[in-house]
């Protein structure tokens, strides 16, 4: 029986389908049968970031209209054997997803793999609620700044309150924070708020943070899930996440300011 | 032509008649015989000399709760033995409408009190409407987020983790708050001015006890202390938490 994980954050552009890309790429990289679904009806950019984007045929809204099977909205990962993505549509809008139809698509899926990342829209409208409506954990993706903590604490109300778990009375939805663009240069000149400001104020186990890079826009803009980006700082801390999520132990890096060394500064190199 | 400006209306300025609150004796008569009343207060005086310089032209106000409707008042002789014990009887309250009629003879005003068939019992007090110990309270073991709200109807909340940024907890009783809080709190909002706030540490939005609020800001002295915030003489009051 598959697990439901819920990338979510609130606020846009704080880094969900980023994290959902990378992070299902992950579990699939560990040997989990992993599907990606994109909640963004309408300004679909999950394809874009996997480097699918030109084998959409069939998405998930005509999946939910029953004009496509399941099997064949699926799309194989060229990177990953175990990943699969489920594209949302660009043409149609978040009133597209009925909850019987989203409802009946996970129940497919969960037989079939062993985790289902859903990445959701920005907002608190339907798109959103039913991106977490059947999430058993859920990843909440947070800015060091205090409009997305604020976005991100409003969203975390919301999982405890509507989401399948909440309404049929059963354990709750399990949080994670995940701290995202993080400049520990930047916070040590006051301009973002600390690692310890932001779990003071959400009070969420910590999944892990990511740090400010540019190999994020490149990975971005390659269509190369940031996972992958070798030698970069970003893959590292995207893969502590995954293995914290498993359940490893893994020591939180990049969260302090690199020291340039003295002859480095000298020469340039 | 005349001129309309007599004398008369330039000077006939309306009457100044506004409202004023006293403060007033009241004497609760125990029982409708003057003898024994005259009795009591000589006995009263006799013991406390100092009550009755402090009696002395006082005005008093007769409070007839104990009196049954149907038994007979002597109402001018009490009156008298009062005068002669240098009070000044001003009105009477809590009278049976019998009563209220011979007070209406002498001239003596009826004051509204609390209605007679409320007359207070001293010997049973009636089960106090205490919100605190009703079953009604609310406790909270996790964060309250921005966007939420918590009503505890008729009793107490208690919430054991933070109340966030823009989430609002409500009791009809006291609030209690053992992680920062950091929205809104509203104590006592059925009118119960008793109720009180406490939490651990003050990083509150608004704050409200019986329908009194105020906003705060971080340059509060207690932000971020232990505090206790109250209603007392129509006004908050914070005060530190220190046990």
């Amino acid at each position: 029986m598959a697990k439901i994980i819920v990338i979510t954050s609130g606020k846009g552009g704080v880094g969900k389908t980023t994290t959902s890309a990378a992070f299902a790429s992950g579990l699939a990289l560990r040997g989990y049968r992993t599907v990606v679904i994109d909640f963004d009806v309408g300004l679909r950019n999950l394809d874009l970031i996997m480097g699918c984007e030109r084998r959409v045929v069939y998405d998930l809204i005509n999946v939910i209209q029953g004009e496509a099977k399941l099997q064949q909205a699926l799309i194989k990962d060229k990177r990953c054997e175990n990943l699969y993505v489920l594209p949302t549509s660009q043409t149609r809008d978040k009133d597209a997803l009925t909850s019987e139809g989203v409802t009946a698509v996970m129940d497919e899926l969960r037989t079939e793999f062993d985790y289902i990342v859903c990445d959701s829209p920005a907002g608190i409208e339907s798109g959103a609620l039913m991106a977490l409506y059947h999430a058993d954990e859920a990843i909440v993706v947070t800015n060091p700044e205090v409009s997305s903590v604020r976005d991100s604490d409003r969203i975390l109300g919301i999982l405890a309150a509507r989401s399948r778990r909440a309404e049929q009375g059963e354990e709750p939805v399990k949080e994670h924070l995940l701290l995202t663009r993080y400049s520990p240069k930047r916070v040590e000149g006051g301009e973002m708020l600390s690692l310890q400001d932001v779990k003071e104020l959400l009070r969420t186990p910590l999944l892990g943070v990511i740090p400010e890079s540019e190999v994020i826009l490149q990975a971005s803009n390659q269509g190369i899930p940031a996972i992958h980006m070798e030698n970069s700082d970003v893959a590292e801390a995207y893969k502590d996440v995954v293995a914290r999520f498993l359940g490893e132990e893994r020591p939180l890096r990049f969260i302090h300011p690199v020291k340039v060394g003295f002859f480095k500064r000298l020469f340039g190199g | 032509m005349a001129n309309p400006r007599s004398p008369g209306t330039e000077t006939s300025a309306p009457l100044r008649v506004s409202g004023g609150v006293f403060t007033l004796s009241i004497l609760h008569l125990e029982s409708n015989n003057p003898q024994q009343l005259a009795q009591r207060i000589a006995e009263e005086h006799q013991r406390h000399p100092a009550a009755a310089d402090f009696h002395r032209h006082a005005p008093v106000v007769l409070d007839l709760s104990a009196i049954p409707e149907e038994a007979p008042l002597a109402l001018t002789e009490i009156l008298n033995v009062l005068r002669a014990a240098d009070w000044f009887p001003v009105g009477l309250r809590n009278a049976a409408p019998r009563h209220q009629a011979l007070a209406q003879d002498l001239n003596l005003p009826v004051l509204r009190g609390q209605d007679r068939n409320a007359a207070p019992q001293p010997e049973t007090p009636a089960p106090a409407q205490s919100v605190s110990t009703s079953p009604g309270g609310l406790t909270i073991d996790h964060p309250i987020r921005g966007g939420q709200r918590s009503y505890a109807r008729g009793g107490d909340l208690v919430c054991l983790a933070a109340v966030n940024a823009g989430a609002e907890v409500i009791a009809d009783g006291n609030i209690h708050v053992y992680g920062p809080l950091r929205g809104r709190a509203l104590a006592g909002v059925n009118g119960q001015d008793s109720a009180r706030i406490f939490c651990m540490s003050l990083e509150a939005e608004l704050i409200s006890v019986a329908g009194l609020y105020r906003i705060l800001e971080s340059d509060h002295p207690l932000w971020g202390k232990a505090a206790q915030i109250y209603s007392r003489d129509e006004q908050l009051h914070i005060t530190a938490l220190t046990l």
